[in-house]
């Protein structure tokens, strides 16, 4: 570690703090998952988000409760926790339980609520962008300066879908603000064969404000976001950013990731890893001491380990719950 | 026919156009959070004239046209209802519905059941079908068949004036996703629709021929053709019951299997392919709950299994007609 630089911390020591713990609640939150996933306690597949969480945090960090965040991407245990999902609700639906923020209807790749703004339907890749722009769409008609934020990965961005929400929103000058997670593999294709030099260059047909940004630096992320959603609430419409992330995990999990080199593998994890970065530097700038991060952690691993708890005590669903929620409006042959 | 309209209401004669134009008017007026959007639909009134006059009415905040991409259309609609808004969103031809396709089936249809609360996406995408007019392969699909199999959605496919308005503002008050499919080729059909304001539920199947010796169950703008085959039938001395669901999923079945117990003969109609279509669902949904009541086998009329072709000889050979199911009925009977 002695051979980087020191980075200065360039936001006020609380916010600092709470950066550091909420890459750590999503690490923790997500390791847990891991092991309860290989123990066969939590159903079908999961994808994680490792080497992600400081653009999730830093885009968390920079929204208000009341600004929409629409998800996008595979990596999206960490926005939910980013968008205040408590973790308790997202471990029971992992579990597909009755008490998960979705009554066990959505599982890991469509958590959604409501009261968090969280619009969580993302798994036909590179289509949430589409409904972000509605959102947007509907918070003009009210007259709010509410924001949308979307997430996307680089893959999703080959989905014509994707660009059609672009034309959208320039075409409306909405307040949309896209955000591009490039961890450079969908799934196994790698980024680089894309042709454009960034991929924010996607907005510049639209005139749209664009930045690419380190999206393992949480700050990075946060001033990044920050300043495209305050143009947007300001009325200067759209912009793109790319926050170039590594992926420090599978694809999903059990995914052998045969096509990834082992050495420049090993070296990002080294390099690259937002959350070992963001705590030596914590440290380097005595914001926080080693004692003080033990205490954090031992904290979140409570934490992660009732919502565990939670999950578990949570009755699977009835199997005629299959047939509830189908329609909102009663109906002839739904039971009402 | 709906407990909403008093049948001594004073009525007027009126074009479907005229009476979609004015639900979609009572609508915006209404509701602040109603807004009508899509391709030409503003100044332009729409490619068929249904939103005409709305723009200069209410403006560019709630009536207002999109660039040309029914994906967004589609999403756009999806997060503006899930916002807040009812969006009404016009898709120029049926034909284009696959291209919002990922944001009706993967999206809207599923939002209510994800959320799992009281979150839902009341939206309203209107469409255009109907074959006759030379368009072709790609302007004139009845596409009710490709998303029936959709739970979640709501499908709704009126016949007479009356049923369009009424449906409509219901389907725009409803909390579901609804696909309103429109016979762009029945636009100009005049009927009398009631002068007060009404709705009619969506989920109601209605009679429109009374009728013992055969059940017609038609859908859309074949509801027409069936009255026609019904009143040439009576000439021969056989009344036909004709059956407008009206609204396509959920399908409302009772009076379908009540009038089939009374008839003892169904036939169904459908301007799609017969092969998977509404009319076999319809057929499917006989045999399982009134198959004893039928004498004999259920005759479904629709188009072949085959794309709309262009000729003129051969458009009309593809489009079924009231001789189709004046032909279908009497053989059931002769059976």
């Amino acid at each position: 570690m002695w051979e980087r630089m020191t980075q200065d911390v360039n936001v006020d020591d609380d916010t600092a703090r709470r950066f550091l713990e909420e890459m750590l609640r999503i690490d923790i939150f997500e390791e847990e998952t891991k092991e309860r996933f290989g123990d066969g306690e939590i159903p079908g597949f999961v994808h994680l988000s490792g080497g992600h969480e400081g653009s999730h945090v830093g885009m968390g960090a920079a929204m208000r409760d009341e600004d929409w965040l629409a998800v996008g991407g595979a990596r999206l245990i960490g926005q939910y926790i980013a968008k205040g999902v408590p973790l308790p609700e997202i471990m029971a639906e992992l579990y597909g339980r009755v008490d998960g923020s979705n009554r066990g209807h959505g599982g890991q790749m469509h958590v959604a609520d409501v009261d968090r703004k969280l619009y969580g339907h993302a798994a036909t890749i590179g289509s949430g962008q589409n409904p972000a722009v509605g959102l947007a769409l509907a918070e003009k008609v009210k007259g709010t300066d509410n924001v949308a934020v979307t997430t996307i990965g680089d893959g999703g961005t080959s989905r014509g879908s994707f660009h059609t929400a672009l034309v959208f929103a320039a075409y409306w000058d909405l307040p949309v603000v896209f955000v591009i997670e490039n961890n450079q593999w969908a799934i196994s294709t790698p980024a680089e064969s894309l042709s454009p030099d960034s991929l924010s260059d996607y907005g510049d047909p639209h005139n749209m404000a664009t930045e690419s940004v380190d999206g393992s630096d949480v700050e990075e992320v946060y001033r990044a976001v920050s300043d495209a959603i305050e143009r947007a609430r300001n009325g200067e419409g759209p912009s793109v950013i790319e926050s170039r992330v590594v992926r420090l995990v599978p694809h999903f999990e059990g995914d052998k990731e045969t096509y990834r080199d082992e050495a420049e593998y090993e070296r990002l994890k080294e390099e690259k890893d937002p959350i070992e970065n963001y705590r030596e530097r914590l440290l380097e700038n005595d914001v926080l001491t080693e004692g003080e991060i033990e205490d954090m952690v031992a904290n979140i691993q409570d934490e992660v380990s009732e919502a565990v708890e939670f999950a578990r005590e949570s009755p699977e669903p009835e199997p005629e719950a299959a047939y509830e929620h189908v329609y909102r409006t009663p109906l002839y042959g739904q039971g009402e | 026919m709906s407990q909403q309209v008093d049948v001594q209401a004073e009525q007027t004669e009126q074009t479907i156009r005229e009476s979609l134009n004015q639900a979609l008017y009572e609508e915006l007026e209404r509701d602040d959070s109603v807004i009508l959007y899509g391709e030409d639909v503003a100044e332009y009134g729409g490619l068929y004239k249904i939103s005409e006059g709305l723009y200069e009415e209410f403006g560019d905040d709630r009536v207002f046209d999109t660039p040309l991409a029914e994906t967004t259309l589609g999403g756009s609609a999806v997060g503006a209802a899930l916002a807040g808004a009812r969006p009404i969103v016009e898709i120029m031809y049926a034909d284009f519905l696959p291209i919002a396709g990922d944001h009706l089936i993967n999206y809207a249809a599923k939002m209510y059941f994800n959320y799992g609360d009281e979150t839902s996406v009341p939206m309203v995408v209107r469409s255009m079908y109907g074959t006759g007019d030379g368009h072709g392969l790609h302007h004139g699909q009845s596409p009710e068949a490709w998303f029936m199999n959709v739970p979640g959605l709501k499908i709704v496919m009126p016949s007479t004036p009356k049923d369009y308005k009424g449906l409509l503002k219901s389907a725009i008050r409803d909390d579901d996703p609804v696909l309103f499919l429109e016979n762009k080729m029945r636009y100009g059909e005049s009927g009398p629709v009631p002068e007060e304001e009404y709705t009619i539920p969506l989920c109601e199947t209605d009679i429109k021929r009374r009728g013992d010796d055969a059940t017609v169950v038609a859908i859309g703008g074949m509801v027409y053709e069936a009255l026609e085959a019904a009143e040439r039938l009576s000439d021969r001395g056989v009344e036909c019951e004709v059956v407008d669901p009206r609204t396509v999923t959920p399908l409302d079945t009772d009076p379908i299997l009540e009038s089939v117990e009374k008839t003892n003969i169904l036939v169904t109609a459908q301007e799609a392919p017969t092969f998977g279509g509404f009319g076999s669902e319809v057929a499917a949904q006989v045999i399982d709950d009134a198959f004893f009541y039928l004498d004999a086998p259920v005759k479904r009329v629709g188009a072949p299994f085959t794309p709309i072709p262009f000729a003129e000889s051969l458009e009309e050979a593809y489009v079924p007609t009231a001789e189709d199911i004046e032909t279908a009925v009497i053989d059931a009977i002769e059976t």
